[in-house]
């Protein structure tokens, strides 16, 4: 771990990009956790990347005739991306298989989609192009709900939240799924959770992924102020605290081995993250509902047993 | 507003009237303009969609004014009733947008022990009793219906809103007078404009610039403004500039942070991770009257 980290260009923050490439302008909300995990990733990514994306959120950031990328975007519905990816990566091989392109006008292929196509809709075309060996990133900015409509519950909903189809008093009464542990299963290239609030964190995980070749996925989570019910200004605050409690586990696949490369030393409390996001809300009034949070914090005390 | 709308729409019920309300959203997204329409008649309505010549405008917010977007007098007409909620007074709305027709406004302060004012109920109240035909309880009886899923504190604030400003308004009782039926034989078409079906080369939409996006004025959204004191700033500019979600914090050459604030959307996220506390957040209006202030000397 510790060469590892010796090879990365960024160990603080200092080393961050100080110059931004992903334009202003676009029409996510105000404070949008997904728009800043995009916007660090491409500083490192470069200019020359194509994002496949498909609909959700993002969609909002491409409305012609305004762009706030420096390359191409392709727009596909919410099921396909990974096939819009493997028709893209074709036709630049092509190209230069021809000579019709040099090789240092090769673009890399990324694919950018929410968590309702990379957890729930677009799983089995993910799937597929992974059993293909697709050469493509895919970057899912997970704001735990289907955002874009009105965060209406997705696969990728964490137990007992409020979204707009689970309005009672227990919330979404399912378990947010491992999309994590489903691409590691199948044995990809690399695969790492990210969130904007730990930039240097992410920018070594893109740095790394950006190396490889084959399937790679970068699961960003993604506070969402109107979704998850919380002021804007909130977001790096509420980003920090899922990491700090536990809640996020900053991870990586790669070499057929899962690293935690961030381990709360005491974990905060999961109920002090709970407690900023209005979603959670009735889990604390009209009355404390110490049964579920109790439940919600055994969870996160066994992942991480499990995980030391 | 489409609360609002729902209120109105099921207080005309109430009164014997055939409503239909609808909202219209673009992006769900904060900020992001929303519209809500009602229509309520005596008699069978056979109109559908968009309220193309209102009788009524309520504006929730005053600067929607500016945001073509927002279209806020599309249609109206000198018989339109604006309700715009506003600082400002009537007079000065009147002449600002050069209207023939009544203009009122609902102040946006807030009683003196609450925070906000609930402008939703406020306006539907206000609107209410504009119409002339909709009685007070019909009015309490739609809040609490339509409201019926938030905690009881909140109902109560929402009730006492509405009703207020439906006493507010009783000397402009009955000021709102009906349309006509349009019919369906008098349907005019919108400009349409013919596109003729061309090939994908030219049909399909391709940009060629890179981040065009910055010339979409974002800046409009904001209600906060946050304002860098340069004199408590540390330099430290790769904090402000990589957590601002919408890349609207460049750095100089010696790392001095600039806010882009036709971009800025003002989240306030800068304001929150700065480590010495030097971006403070101020109220847009607030930030606008200095400037021109400082303008003007």
């Amino acid at each position: 771990m510790s060469e590892r980290a010796s090879e990365t260009a960024f160990r603080r923050m200092k080393d961050l990009p100080s110059t931004h490439l992903l334009g202003a302008g676009t029409a996510t909300c105000a404070g949008c956790g997904g728009l800043q995990a995009i916007h660090e990733i491409y500083d490192v990514l470069g200019e020359k990347t194509i994002f496949v994306n498909a609909a959700g959120c993002m969609t909002l950031l491409s409305i012609y005739p305004f762009t706030p990328f420096r390359g191409s975007w392709l727009y596909t519905a919410m099921a396909c991306a990974p096939a819009g990816a493997q028709g893209v990566r074709d036709a630049l091989d092509i190209l230069k298989d021809k000579g019709r392109i040099p090789a240092e006008e090769d673009l890399r292929v990324v694919v950018l989609t929410g968590d309702g196509a990379a957890y729930g809709m677009g799983l089995s075309s993910t799937s597929a192009a992974i059993d293909r060996d697709l050469d493509f990133l895919y970057i899912c900015y997970d704001n735990e709900g289907y955002g874009n409509t009105g965060q209406q519950s997705s696969a990728g909903t964490p137990h007992a939240a409020r979204t707009s189809t689970h309005r009672g008093a227990l919330g979404y009464p399912g378990f947010k799924k491992d999309l994590f542990s489903i691409w590691a299963a199948n044995r990809p290239a690399y695969v790492a959770t990210v969130t904007g609030a730990e930039p240097v964190d992410l920018a070594r995980k893109v740095e790394k992924a950006a190396a490889m070749r084959g399937p790679r996925l970068l699961i960003a989570l993604s506070p969402c102020p109107t979704g998850w019910s919380y002021e804007p200004k909130d977001s790096v605050e509420i980003g920090r605290l899922a990491v700090e409690t536990g809640v996020w586990p900053l991870k990586e696949y790669v070499d057929g081995r899962v690293v935690h490369t961030r381990r709360p030393r005491k974990r905060v409390p999961v109920e002090e993250y709970l407690r900023l996001q209005g979603r959670f809300a009735h889990l604390f009034e009209p009355e404390r509902n110490d049964a579920l949070l109790d439940e919600i914090q055994a969870r996160v005390d066994a992942y991480w047993e499990a995980a030391d | 507003m489409k609360t609002a709308s729902r209120i109105l729409g099921s207080a005309f019920f109430r009164e014997g009237f055939e409503v239909q309300d609808a909202p219209r959203y673009g992006a769900e997204r904060r900020g992001a303009p929303i519209f809500a329409y009602v229509r309520a008649a005596r008699e069978p309505i056979h109109e559908r969609g968009v309220i193309t010549r209102p009788d009524l405008v309520v504006v929730a917010d005053d600067s929607l004014v500016s945001v073509a977007a927002a279209g806020v007098l599309v249609g109206a007409s000198a018989r339109t009733v604006m309700l715009i909620c506003s600082n400002d007074d009537a007079a000065v709305w009147r002449e600002r947008l050069g209207l023939d027709g009544p203009v009122f406004t609902l102040a946006c302060e807030p009683a003196p022990d609450d925070e906000v004012r609930f402008l939703g109920a406020a306006s539907a109240g206000a609107a209410s009793r504009f119409t002339g035909v909709i009685g007070r309880e019909s009015l309490e009886h739609a809040i609490r219906e339509e409201l019926q899923d938030l905690r009881p504190e909140a109902v109560e604030r929402n009730v006492g809103e509405g009703l207020t400003a439906f006493d507010e308004m009783e000397a402009h009782a009955g000021c709102l007078s009906e349309g006509t039926i349009r019919s369906a034989e008098a349907y005019e078409d919108p400009n349409w404009v013919e596109l003729p079906f061309e090939g994908v080369e030219i049909s399909a939409p391709d940009i060629h610039g890179a981040a065009t996006s910055v010339q979409v004025r974002t800046g409009l959204w904001r209600t906060m403004r946050p304002v860098i004191d340069y004199d408590r700033c540390n330099r430290c500019s790769w904090i402000c500039t990589t957590f601002c979600p919408d890349s609207a914090i460049h750095a100089d050459a010696d790392r001095t942070p600039r806010i882009d604030y036709d971009n800025c959307k003002g989240c306030l996220v800068c304001v929150a991770v700065c480590p010495p506390h030097a971006i403070a957040a101020v109220p847009e209006q607030v930030a606008v009257a200095a400037d021109s202030e400082e303008a003007s000397t």
